[in-house]
């Protein structure tokens, strides 16, 4: 495992600084125009002392890679509009499968490939696809410097993989792959 | 305005139900897993949106919402974890799939 650089832990501290703010709610405060200095001191201290530990955890490559407002724009985009509209569709389909009375279900495991590079982008991919309703991803492998995914489907329509790969993260990994470019 | 947070609240619990009727008809644990799923993404949300918009608007209280919304946060980031940890679990485990099951190309890869 890599040291932690001086940026890395000056990125994860501003991160935990921002959930201190909110979860002490001090947001609106500072919205009041009262902000308690004791807690922000103290928010500051705690907040390096967690960076200090954990920022070798988080950041593996470069710290300030959402400092780019076209980058964090994009990144804004696909969690509050492109996400939910996959997330609706997907839970309006596992819902109606869920309450039809013959219970369409065709379930079964398909190997995907995946385009995006890089640990955070495929992360990022994984967890989007195990969250809509539908489809679980259970491993990720590589070979031959290609990358799979094994994704659980609750309907295989195609168990060719790059048919089944269009279905089920046509979009979403459009769109990760240009947030993470 | 209080009619848009009934139309939220009722959405989740409308998907709240779906996912539960699923969960108890679907026929393997995977496929009971996809139904639980419904519950933990617009199930949440619904009521949680729902939330912010009655503690900014009806109680004039910022401090609640920021921390629904935070916990929203959360729950969205870790939940498609612990799935996925469950279902590798499961099948590792060697929970069996139903009979439904049309492929299975991580068990295949699994034997070579």
């Amino acid at each position: 495992m890599k040291k932690a650089t001086v940026p890395a832990i000056v990125s994860t501290a501003l991160v935990c600084f921002i959930f201190w703010l909110l979860i002490t709610g001090q947001v609106a405060s500072l919205l009041r125009g009262e902000p308690s200095a004791q807690v922000l001191i103290a928010g500051v201290i705690v907040s390096l002392a967690a960076a200090l530990f954990s920022a070798r955890f988080f950041i593996h490559e470069k710290p300030f890679f959402f400092a780019n407002p076209a980058r964090l724009g994009k990144l804004i985009a696909y969690c509050f509009c492109i996400f939910p509209i996959e997330l609706i569709k997907a839970n309006v389909d596992v819902a109606r499968r869920a309450l039809s009375p013959s219970l369409p279900v065709n379930p079964g495991i398909v190997k995907v490939p995946v385009e995006v590079k890089g640990e955070y982008a495929q992360a990022m991919l994984a967890d989007s696809i195990t969250l809509t309703p539908g489809t679980i991803t259970m491993e990720t492998v590589e070979e031959d410097g290609q990358d799979y995914y094994y994704i659980h489907w609750i309907d295989v329509a195609s168990q060719d993989g790059a048919e089944a790969g269009e279905a089920i993260k046509g979009t979403l990994e459009k769109w990760v792959r240009r947030i993470w470019e | 305005m209080i009619y848009v947070i009934y139309v939220f609240i009722g959405i989740s619990l409308f998907f709240a139900f779906a996912g539960v009727v699923g969960l108890l008809r679907m026929p393997d644990a995977f496929c009971r897993m996809q139904s639980s799923t419904n519950i933990s993404t617009l199930g949440v949300l619904g009521v949680i949106i729902g939330g912010i918009l009655y503690s900014a608007i009806f109680l004039h209280n910022a401090e609640m919402a920021i921390k629904l919304a935070v916990m929203g946060i959360f729950y969205i980031v870790t939940s498609p974890i612990s799935g996925h940890a469950i279902a590798k679990g499961a099948y590792r485990h060697g929970v069996k799939m139903s009979r439904k099951t049309v492929c299975d190309q991580y068990g295949e890869d699994m034997e070579k």
